[in-house]
């Protein structure tokens, strides 16, 4: 299958043009709360709202009846009206010519109203708008700053513009995450809450991210998709040029009464799901936790060459406990050459030890790190770098943090931190991934996010 | 209406496709089953379209050498059969030792033909120790789902074992798709002697 089967969301994602339709001067209204937004967000297309209701002007900008009546090039409605008026609005945005929708309103088959979701997706078709939602939260993008989301901006931080795309069917799911990357050192490219998914559903969204450049990672929460096999081609192409993690909810029940054969009774739908997104590349994520700490270590760091696994660390319990998180992540220690290890025994005192996880010791300064770092980052038997800093100690300030990054920009290898501890460890981090180096709260985030990487890199060698 | 296909079809099924399974033959009479296991040790099933699950039915006979043991087999199985007519009964060798798995395809309703690998015998409810894929699958995925299941050393210790799972698994997946099934179970297949034999076929379509 051809990648232009599938539906063009660049409209919808980088609009020239935008009719709000049931823009409203009410602050209670959804549709106040978006043509707010978009003028918050300072989005520099022309803006139309619409309300039947024409109330002259809205938010300061000329209101408009019907989008019949703006008479300029449209490239995408922002739908809020009641459900029962939907169908009506479609109608007029594809006489007005209207290039794609995004339909917010909910009252379709979530509350088991077939017939008008089936209306709504004819209306799509039959003028060729592809349609978000219904029912979603809709589309956000920091670039061409265009926020459909009926969330005031003062609840919920907005991301930076950066290389993560997320799209989640669920808006719910999709508010709660955004709001987590609003406080996490990488930013967005794209956000999709694609509700119903009735018109636009998780096949095309894969494969407009996967084609989109300004996508380096995309991060997918689905409840199930409804074209299994076409999903599988497109992930199939999508996998090999970026990383893709994925979290499912609404896991059902095997049929098992139906089952013929112990195969079949193994074999049910939440495991077949499982079994999709193992075989063709993505990154199971088990939690939403799981969704960021990945996203952060794809969007910063190179793919690995292997899954040996150096630990430096300036607390001994801490290594002890990443190297435990290690191995039950399927990952191992990497054991130095015996030319790293001459090396470093003339670097280091006395008292730090010359093996793997290798304590630095309490009194460990920017300079001992730097050093260790120098060896170990050549070492052909290391693949990637585990950076413990416990900032509670003498030694580890602000000039430490700020060595790890520069050294972790420059390495070819992938390189993470882990800070356990409390506001000022909190603070050290948050600077870390502002420079791009993911530093994480806990052993097994950071053990765990590592085995992603290597997994992922270990499929695209596979099938390359 | 998937139905169950009858065991010669079965057998010549995955014949075709090269995968091993223990001699079998039906038998029409209990002097035709002591003549087939010339002295060995064999197992009688009852075959009927009616009794899809033979062992809760009491359908198997397992273990038997002598004239006697099997005579007295055969009468018994005829007995508890009786209530499932018509059927067959299928002689076949019994493989002693060795590791029970099941490989098997099954169609989800989203993603089409899906193939397992899984640890057998008594434990497999209990422990669910099995790996999943989408029909057809490549070299690579059959390594991945070895890797990914944790009896993985049981079943696969050394590069032969495993060499010959992942050609075991391919072929069981070439069949699958390229065939008018929708399920099917090779289940136990014994692993023993460096190599393996299913031992009971079971094909819906």
């Amino acid at each position: 299958m051809k990648s232009n089967d599938y539906k063009d969301l660049s409209h919808i994602m980088a609009p020239k043009s935008v009719a709000i339709i049931g823009a409203s001067s009410n602050p209670d209204k959804v549709g106040h709360v978006i043509l707010q937004n978009y003028i918050d967000a300072g989005y520099s297309g022309k803006i139309y709202p619409v309300n039947i209701k024409n109330e002259g002007t809205i938010l300061g900008l000329k209101a408009y009846t019907s989008v019949l009546d703006v008479k300029k090039p449209i490239d995408v409605g922002v739908i809020a009206v009641p459900a029962m008026a939907v169908p009506q609005v479609m109608e007029e945005c594809g006489k007005a010519g209207v290039k794609g929708l995004v339909v917010v309103s909910g009252g379709f088959l979530e509350v088991g109203n077939a017939q008008l979701q089936e209306q709504l997706v004819a209306i799509a078709r039959k003028y060729s708008m592809p349609t978000i939602g219904p029912n979603c939260l809709g589309v956000m993008d920091p670039r061409s700053r265009i926020d459909t989301l009926f969330l005031p901006t003062y609840k919920i931080d907005r991301p930076k513009i950066g290389g993560v795309s997320f799209a989640a069917q669920s808006g719910a799911v999709g508010s709660a995450v955004l709001d987590m990357i609003g406080s996490e050192g990488f930013g967005i490219a794209r956000f999709l809450s694609y509700g119903n998914a009735a018109d636009v559903d998780e096949v095309d969204i894969l494969n407009y991210l996967g084609n989109d450049k300004d996508t380096k990672v995309i991060v997918y929460y689905i409840e199930g998709v409804k074209r299994g096999k076409e999903f599988i081609e497109v992930a199939k192409r999508v996998t090999k040029i970026k990383p893709v993690v994925i979290s499912k909810g609404g896991v059902t029940a095997a049929g098992a009464g139906a089952a013929h054969s112990h195969t079949a009774s193994l074999a049910g739908s939440s495991q077949a799901y499982d079994a999709v997104f193992r075989q063709f590349g993505f990154t199971i994520a088990k939690d939403l936790k799981d969704l960021i700490n990945y996203a952060k270590i794809f969007d910063t760091q190179p793919l690995a060459t292997g899954k040996r696994i150096a630990i430096l660390t300036n607390g001994g319990g801490i290594g002890v406990l990443a190297t435990d998180a290690l191995y039950n992540n399927g990952l191992e220690l990497a054991s130095l050459t015996k030319d790293s290890e001459d090396r470093l025994r003339k670097l280091m005192p006395a008292t730090v030890n010359i093996r793997m996880p290798m304590d630095l010791v309490g009194d460990a300064d920017d300079k001992r790190y730097t050093d260790a770092l120098s060896v170990v980052g050549d070492d052909p038997n290391v693949d990637a770098i585990l950076a413990i800093v416990l900032f509670q100690t003498p030694g580890a300030d602000s000039r430490l943090a700020s060595s790890l990054v520069s050294f972790a920009a420059k390495m070819k290898k992938p390189m993470v931190g882990l800070s356990v501890g409390g506001s000022y460890t909190h603070a050290h981090r948050q600077m870390m991934e502002n420079a791009g180096m993911p530093v994480y709260e806990s052993p097994d985030d950071a053990a765990g996010s590592l085995a992603a990487l290597i997994n992922y890199s270990r499929y695209r060698k596979g099938i390359a | 209406m998937d139905e169950l296909w009858d065991y010669d079809k079965a057998h010549a099924l995955v014949k075709r496709y090269n995968i091993r399974s223990v001699e079998s033959v039906y038998v029409k009479s209990s002097d035709d089953a002591v003549r087939f296991a010339a002295g060995g040790p064999i197992a009688l099933k009852a075959i009927s379209a009616k009794a899809l699950h033979k062992s809760k039915s009491g359908l198997i006979m397992l273990n038997l050498s002598t004239k006697d043991e099997i005579n007295a087999a055969y009468r018994e199985l005829d007995k508890r059969a009786a209530e499932f007519k018509p059927y067959k009964v299928l002689a076949q060798r019994m493989i002693s030792g060795g590791i029970e798995i099941i490989i098997g395809g099954n169609t989800d309703q989203q993603f089409g033909k899906m193939i397992l690998i899984g640890l057998g015998g008594i434990y497999v409810e209990t422990f669910k120790d099995f790996a999943l894929r989408v029909c057809p699958i490549k070299e690579f995925d059959a390594q991945s789902m070895l890797d990914q299941m944790k009896s993985r050393n049981i079943i696969a210790p050394d590069k032969k074992s495993e060499h010959m799972l992942k050609s075991l698994l391919m072929s069981a997946a070439r069949m699958f798709a390229e065939n008018e099934i929708t399920e099917f179970d090779l289940n136990p297949l014994i692993l023993h002697d460096g190599t393996y034999d299913a031992v009971d076929l079971r094909v819906m379509g």
